[in-house]
């Protein structure tokens, strides 16, 4: 008996939950409507005869980066004698793990963070000197 | 000279059979994209919290979808299309969570926590105001208690009672056996009453 209450407490509990969720998907704005609408002909644009044939190079293009990106590990290493090999073993590792890949789509706001750590440590740096000058 | 021509003629055919076939699907699939991708988008919304996000998972799983699937029978869409949005949503999750510790490395803390539940529901409509309250507060602590759920239970209970998938298809939905989905839904039900408590009810 007290299965079937709490298995029909359950089955309204969930129908409720259905009900709320019904109405905040019939609540959706006309504006989501359409940004949904041209994401659907997006989609559907994949079925057509040659649509969006360059979107197969695309991940060709996150390895030709890692590619470059590799390379100008490796070429750093041989300028730089003190650098280990080991070393350079594990920046390829990381720069070919797939994160990394993901990683390179960030690349500018990376570049940006590296920039932006420079110019404060050139600041605290010139910071003394100014003082003693 | 016969030949050449009979061969051009089923040539043609074919073509045009083919752009047929073709036009048919695509009006299949569009059907389906539009009788679904409201419902994914605010599953979606609700895992992820932002509105914008959720509509490029989306719009990224129908891509997806259309690229690879669409020569699958039409009945094994559903669960298709949600096991790639299902993925699509966690890979976010993961990024995030790698930003969010980037972030809070260089001392910035995450824009998540600007986030207002209130706010970033939608407004039912055509409803008396004071019933459309309580149905929008209703909605934002069951929105509020399903971000609580761990993220399998999460799953399995708006796959099963958003979308209306059975278990089957949730199962396949996401890469579980159909014993695991009835376990995490069956918790995830319980944990839901517990949390949101009678007066919800």
């Amino acid at each position: 008996m007290n299965d079937r209450n709490k298995t029909a407490d359950d089955d309204a509990f969930v129908e409720k939950a259905s009900q709320l969720f019904d109405a905040s998907v019939d609540g959706l704005d006309g504006e989501t409507r359409s940004k949904l609408n041209r994401g659907r002909q997006a989609a559907l644009a994949e079925l057509q005869p040659g649509g969006r044939r360059w979107a197969q190079w695309v991940p060709a293009g996150g390895v030709a980066a890692a590619a470059v990106a590799v390379l100008v590990v490796w070429s750093i290493s041989l300028q730089v004698p003190e650098l280990d090999a080991p070393g350079v073993a594990s920046d390829m590792e990381i720069l070919l793990t797939e994160e990394s890949l993901e990683m390179l789509e960030d690349l500018e706001f990376y570049s940006w963070i590296d920039l932006d750590g420079e110019t404060t440590d050139d600041i605290e740096a010139e910071g003394p000197a100014n003082n003693v000058g | 000279m016969n030949a050449y021509a009979a061969s051009f003629t089923v040539s043609c055919i074919a073509c045009d059979r083919k752009g047929v076939e073709t036009l048919q699907r695509e009006a299949k699939l569009n059907r389906f994209f539009a009788d679904v991708e409201k419902r994914a988008l605010r599953i979606a919304e609700i895992n992820i919290r932002d509105r914008d996000e959720a509509l490029d998972l989306v719009q990224d799983a129908m891509i997806k979808l259309a690229r690879n699937y669409a020569d699958r029978p039409g009945d094994e869409w559903t669960p298709l299309f949600y096991r790639i949005l299902q993925n699509r949503i966690r890979d976010w999750q993961r990024r995030q969570m790698v930003r969010n510790r980037v972030m809070v490395f260089f001392g910035r803390g995450s824009e998540d926590d600007d986030y207002d539940p209130i706010a970033a529901a939608p407004d039912p409509a055509g409803r008396a105001p004071d019933e459309e309250l309580q149905s929008h507060e209703a909605m934002v602590s069951l929105e509020a208690a399903i971000g609580e759920l761990p993220a399998r239970q999460r799953e399995a209970f708006m796959l099963r009672t958003f979308e209306g998938l059975d278990v089957a298809g949730t199962a396949n939905a996401m890469g579980c056996s159909e014993g695991s989905v009835k376990t995490h839904y069956s918790r995830a039900v319980h944990s839901l009453r517990e949390t949101l408590g009678e007066h919800w009810q």
